[in-house]
C-alpha cells in the first residue's frame, strides 16, 4: 500500500493533516523512499498552506520553502500539511478552524502544539516517514514530548526560514520530527545550510548529523531553575532515573544556575507577539486568502476579513503585541524583553562554559486530556512552555527525546546545547535512546 | 509673516532592481503588476533580501550632504494599515538611520538636514471617478511597491516657498550628479511639507509630486494660512492632501497628536555594518558635485562663471553636452555663448529639455563650423537653431534642404549689378554725394538674396559697383 492510501487512513482515526499532495513524487537521494510531512505553515508549491488559519482557506503558495526544494532534491515524497494551532499560537494544537490532532496514545488528549500533526503522524506512520515541523517557543518539543517521538529544534539561523509563514521571526525556527535519533538527524542534515533567500541564516558548514556514536565523559548540565515547583513529580521522577541511567554510563551530571529563567516566559510572549501582531497585518483579504465582497472603505474591508479570519487567539495576540510596541508602552514592553532576551543569552552562555548539554523535563506534565485543557485560563496556556521559551528566546538547539512514561504517557527528555552544537547535542540523544 | 518650512523628500534611487527582491524598477512603460514576485507582493513565507546597491547609493547621498553615516545600521517595520502596501508595514530605517546631521547651503542660508535613511515604496493607487477621498474605486498597481526610495528629511529651516523651491532644485541636481536618481522618472521625486506661519500650528501637506506642484501646494498653504490668521481663525494641526489637478490642498485627517507607527526591528534583516573600508571608498569615489563642477568649467574652458552656473543648473546632461561640444569644436567660449545664448533660448521657447530634443554635440557643433567656413552667415545661424531644436535634423541639411548657403562671391556680383542697374536714381543720389543711398541698395541686394550673403561682403560688392560704374 503506498504511503499516501495509508496515511489517509490514518488521518480518518487521528485528524493530522489539513491538506494532502494529489500524487507522491520521489527521487534519488539521502531521503529516498522517505515520506515526508510539512507542518501547514512551511509553503509547499501546489498544495494548500494555511498556517492553521481561516484567513489564508485555499491559499496555494506559489513557491516551495527552501527546505522542500532541499528535501525534493533529495529524493523525499512530499506527503501534505500537517494540522497546528493557527500561526503556531498555542501549545495543545486545539486553537484552529481545522482538524485538532487527538493524542495516538490516549485520543481524549492533546498532542501539544502548535506542531501537533507533525508529532502524531510520526508516531503513527507504519511507512518511513519524517517531519518538517516549526518551533518558536517549544512548538516541537513539547508535542514531540507528548506524543512520544523525537523533535529536533535547531540553532536559529542553522535552517533556512524562507516559505515559512511567519509567527515571530526572530524566533522562528524550522526543525525535524522522527521516530528515531537517527531518522531526524538525517532530515536535519539535509534541511541546514546557506540559503540566499534568507539573510537571517548562517553559513556555518553542516556536519553529517547521522554519524551518531558515544560522547566519551558527557558532560550534563542539570538547571535547578527547570526542576521542583511546577512540576509535576512523576514527570520528574521519569527524568531523574534517565539522567541517572546515563551517569552510570559515564556521564558526569553538574549542577547548574540559569538565573534569568524566571523572566524568559514573559519577555518571549512579548517579543513574540510583538513580532507576530505586524506579521498578520498582510493578511486583509486584498491578494490571497479570505476573500469578501468590498464594501464601504478599506479598513471596514480589512476589519471584516480579519474579523472572519482569525480565532481568538490571533487575535488576543494581534492585540497585546500591539500594545506592547506603541509609544509610552514601547520602552517598558518591548524594548525591555529585547534586554531580558540577552540575559537569558548570558546565562546560557555561561552555562555551557562547563557543560556540553543541560537536561530537564521538556514539559512540566504529560499530554492534558481535552476537558482538562478547557478549563485553562490563557495565562496557564503560556505557563506549559516555562521549561522551552528560555532555549527559544537563546536561539541555541534543543531536542526532545523519548525516556519513559508517566501515567501511560510519553514523556520526554529535553537537551539543550550551545549555538550550533546540535552534533553533541544529538549524540546525547542518542546515548539516550539506547539506555 | 514668516513662513516656516521643512520638508520630507523621498526620491526613488535609480538601482537596477528593487530594494528587497530582484524585480526591476524600470517600471514606467509596464503594464500594471508585472514587475512583482513574492516579496513585493508581501506573500507569506517570502522575506527581504536587501540590495546593498541601494545602501551604497544612501551613503553617498549621506556624504553629499554633509552627514554622519553611521557605522551599523538596521531596518524597522512601520507599522500602518493601508491599501498601498503589501505587507501593512513598511521596511524603513526608524533608531537609526544611514545618516544623520547634515546640511545644504542655498544661497547662503544653511537648511539643516537631520536625516538620511532608505525604505521601501509603497505600491501605487489609482483612484477612478474621483479623487483620493471620494473614488468610485481604486485599483493597486505593485510594480512601484519596493523601489527603493531615500528619504531626506530637513530641519525646519526654509522660510519661504521660493527658498524651498531654489533648495529642492538644489538637491535634485546634487542627486542627478551622484547619478542615483532619474528626474524624468514618473513620480520620482514626491514631497512632504510641514508649513506654518509666525510659530503657529504646523500643517503636514502630503504626497506632492515634483517640484512645480511643490511651489504651488506651498503658495497656496502659506496663502490660506495667512488668510485665516487675518480673518482672526486658527490654524488646526492637521495632515492636507495637494490636489494637483486643483492647485488646492483640503484636509485629509486632523491629527492631535503623533502618528503611532509601533515600530519594531525587522526581524528578517541583519544588522549592517558600514565598514570605514566601504564608506571610505565612496567618499573617494564621489562623483564631481555641481558647485565643483562649476567652479571646474569656468577653469578649464574658460568660460564666465555666470555661463558655467547656467549650463551646470540646467541639467548633468546639459554640463555633459557642453563638454562633448568642447572635444568637437576648438573654441570652448563660443560653443558656451551659443548654447547659454541660443540653444537654451530655442529649447525654453519649444517647452523641451535636451534630452527630449534631439539637439546632439555632433550636430550642434556642425552649426559653429558652418559659420566658420563661409557655409551660412551669423544671422542665418541664429534663424536656423530654431528649425534645428524644433526638428533635431542636422543643420547641414536644414541649409541643403532649404538652399539657405551663402552665394558664391560672383553669384552675388551678378545679383548687386542687377539691382544697381534697375535703380538709376540712387546710383545718381549716391554720386551726388546722398551716400545713404548706398544703405538702399545694399538693403534691395540682402532681401533678393535673403539670408545667403553676409551683410558685409554685400556692402563691399555694392561699394565697388558703384565706384566701377
Amino acid at each position: 500500500m503506498n504511503s499516501l492510501k495509508r496515511a489517509k487512513e490514518l488521518d480518518q482515526e487521528y485528524h493530522f493533516m489539513n491538506a494532502f499532495a494529489d500524487s507522491l513524487d520521489s527521487g534519488e537521494g539521502r531521503l529516498k523512499g522517505y515520506t515526508v510531512s510539512v507542518k501547514d505553515n512551511v509553503c509547499v508549491k501546489g498544495v494548500q498552506s494555511t498556517a492553521g488559519s481561516k484567513v489564508l482557506e485555499g491559499y496555494v503558495p506559489p513557491f516551495d520553502a527552501t527546505v522542500i526544494a532541499k528535501c525534493r532534491a533529495e529524493g523525499a515524497s512530499i506527503l501534505g500539511k500537517t494540522t497546528q494551532d493557527e500561526f503556531g499560537f498555542g501549545t495543545f494544537n486545539v486553537n484552529t478552524p481545522f482538524n485538532k490532532p487527538l493524542n495516538p496514545h490516549d485520543p481524549e488528549r492533546s498532542t501539544g502544539g502548535s506542531s501537533g500533526g507533525a508529532a502524531c503522524i510520526t508516531a503513527v506512520a507504519d511507512f518511513p516517514h519524517l517531519a518538517i515541523s516549526e518551533s518558536t517557543g517549544g512548538s516541537i518539543s513539547c508535542p514531540a514530548s507528548w506524543c512520544g517521538v523525537v523533535g529536533v529544534t535547531p540553532t536559529y539561523g542553522r535552517v533556512s526560514r524562507w516559505g515559512l509563514i511567519d509567527y515571530a521571526n526572530s524566533l522562528d525556527k524550522i526543525g525535524v520530527m522522527g521516530k528515531t535519533v537517527k531518522e531526524a538527524a538525517l532530515l536535519l542534515s539535509v534541511i541546514s545550510g546557506p540559503d540566499k533567500y534568507d539573510s537571517t541564516v548562517l553559513d556555518t558548514p553542516v556536519p553529517d548529523y547521522t554519524e551518531l556514536e558515544s560522547v566519551e565523559e558527557l558532560k550534563v548540565g542539570v538547571p535547578k531553575e527547570y526542576y521542583g515547583e511546577g512540576i509535576n513529580s512523576d514527570v520528574e521522577k521519569t527524568i531523574w532515573s534517565t539522567l541517572k541511567k546515563l551517569e552510570s554510563k559515564g556521564a558526569k551530571l553538574i549542577d547548574v544556575s540559569l538565573p534569568h529563567t524566571k523572566y524568559a516566559l514573559s519577555s518571549y510572549y512579548i517579543i513574540a507577539m510583538a513580532e507576530a501582531s505586524t506579521n498578520l497585518s498582510k493578511f486583509s483579504g486584498l491578494r490571497y486568502g479570505l476573500q469578501e465582497h468590498i464594501e464601504g472603505d478599506f479598513n471596514q474591508y480589512f476589519s471584516k476579513i480579519r474579523t472572519l479570519g482569525f480565532g481568538d487567539e490571533s487575535k488576543r495576540r494581534v492585540m497585546l503585541g500591539t500594545f506592547t510596541r506603541m509609544a509610552g508602552y514601547r520602552d517598558a514592553y518591548y524594548l525591555k524583553a529585547l534586554k531580558v532576551r540577552t540575559k537569558v543569552i548570558e546565562d546560557f552562555k555561561h552555562a555551557f562554559e562547563a557543560v556540553d548539554v543541560l537536561a530537564a523535563p521538556t514539559m512540566p506534565v504529560v499530554a492534558p486530556r481535552f476537558d482538562e485543557i478547557e478549563e485553562l485560563e490563557p495565562i496557564q496556556h503560556y505557563m506549559m512552555d516555562i521549561l522551552t521559551v528560555a532555549p527559544n528566546l537563546a536561539g541555541i538547539p534543543m531536542v526532545s527525546v523519548p525516556c519513559g512514561t508517566s501515567e501511560d504517557m510519553p514523556v520526554g527528555l529535553h537537551l539543550m546545547a550551545d549555538h550550533l552544537q546540535e552534533h553533541t547535542m544529538l549524540r546525547a540523544a542518542w546515548e539516550v535512546e539506547n539506555l | 509673516m514668516k513662513a516656516t518650512i521643512g520638508l520630507e523628500i523621498h526620491v526613488q534611487l535609480n538601482t537596477e532592481s528593487k530594494l528587497f527582491c530582484s524585480c526591476t524598477t524600470e517600471i514606467d512603460d509596464l503594464e500594471p503588476n508585472t514587475a512583482v514576485c513574492p516579496i513585493c507582493l508581501g506573500y507569506p513565507g517570502s522575506k527581504p533580501k536587501l540590495n546593498r546597491k541601494a545602501v551604497e547609493h544612501g551613503i553617498t547621498i549621506g556624504i553629499a550632504l554633509e552627514s554622519r553615516i553611521k557605522p551599523v545600521i538596521r531596518f524597522s517595520r512601520k507599522n500602518y494599515f493601508y491599501p498601498d502596501m503589501s505587507k501593512n508595514y513598511q521596511i524603513t530605517q526608524y533608531e537609526v538611520p544611514l545618516a544623520e546631521g547634515g546640511y545644504l547651503m542655498v544661497g547662503d542660508h544653511r537648511v539643516g538636514i537631520t536625516r538620511v535613511h532608505i525604505e521601501e515604496d509603497p505600491a501605487k493607487l489609482v483612484h477612478v471617478g474621483g479623487g483620493i477621498t471620494n473614488a468610485r474605486e481604486t485599483l493597486i498597481d505593485y510594480n512601484r511597491a519596493g523601489v527603493p526610495l531615500v528619504e531626506i528629511v530637513t530641519e525646519p529651516d526654509i522660510e519661504s516657498t521660493e527658498e524651498a523651491r531654489d533648495f529642492l532644485k538644489k538637491l535634485s541636481l546634487i542627486l542627478e550628479h551622484l547619478r542615483v536618481y532619474d528626474p524624468s522618472g514618473e513620480g520620482s521625486l514626491r514631497v512632504d511639507a510641514n508649513v506654518s506661519i509666525d510659530g503657529g500650528n504646523r500643517v503636514e501637506v502630503k504626497n506632492i509630486t515634483g517640484f512645480r506642484n511643490v511651489e504651488k501646494a506651498l503658495n497656496y498653504e502659506v496663502v490660506r494660512q495667512r488668510s485665516a490668521v487675518n480673518m482672526g481663525l486658527s490654524i488646526v494641526r492637521e495632515t492636507r492632501h495637494f490636489d494637483a489637478e486643483t492647485g488646492v490642498t483640503s484636509t485629509l485627517r486632523l491629527k492631535e497628536q503623533e502618528e503611532d507607527y509601533g515600530y519594531i526591528a525587522e526581524p528578517d534583516l541583519t544588522q549592517i555594518h558600514l565598514s570605514e573600508e566601504l564608506v571610505g571608498g565612496l567618499r573617494v569615489s564621489m562623483p564631481e558635485l555641481p558647485d565643483q563642477r562649476i567652479q571646474r568649467l569656468v577653469d578649464q574652458y574658460g568660460i564666465t562663471r555666470f555661463q558655467s552656473d547656467i549650463i551646470v543648473n540646467t541639467g548633468l546632461r546639459m554640463s555633459i553636452f557642453y563638454e562633448k561640444c568642447c572635444e568637437l569644436y576648438p573654441d570652448s567660449k563660443t560653443v558656451a555663448n551659443w548654447l547659454v545664448t541660443y540653444l537654451l533660448k530655442s529649447l525654453n521657447y519649444e517647452g523641451m529639455s535636451l534630452e527630449e530634443s534631439s539637439v546632439a554635440p555632433e550636430t550642434f557643433t556642425e552649426l559653429l563650423t558652418m559659420m566658420d567656413d563661409g557655409t551660412i552667415s551669423e544671422r542665418l545661424a541664429k534663424e536656423l537653431i530654431k528649425d534645428y531644436v524644433k526638428t533635431g535634423k542636422s543643420p547641414r541639411k536644414l541649409v541643403e534642404e532649404k538652399n539657405l548657403a551663402l552665394l558664391p562671391v560672383d553669384e552675388l556680383r551678378v545679383v548687386v549689378g542687377e539691382v544697381v542697374s534697375e535703380n538709376q536714381k540712387a546710383v545718381d543720389d549716391y554720386r551726388s554725394g546722398k551716400t545713404k543711398a548706398a544703405e538702399y541698395l545694399i538693403g534691395q541686394v540682402l532681401r533678393r538674396v535673403r539670408a545667403r550673403a553676409a551683410a558685409n561682403t554685400v556692402r563691399e560688392l555694392v561699394l565697388e559697383a558703384l565706384k566701377g560704374n
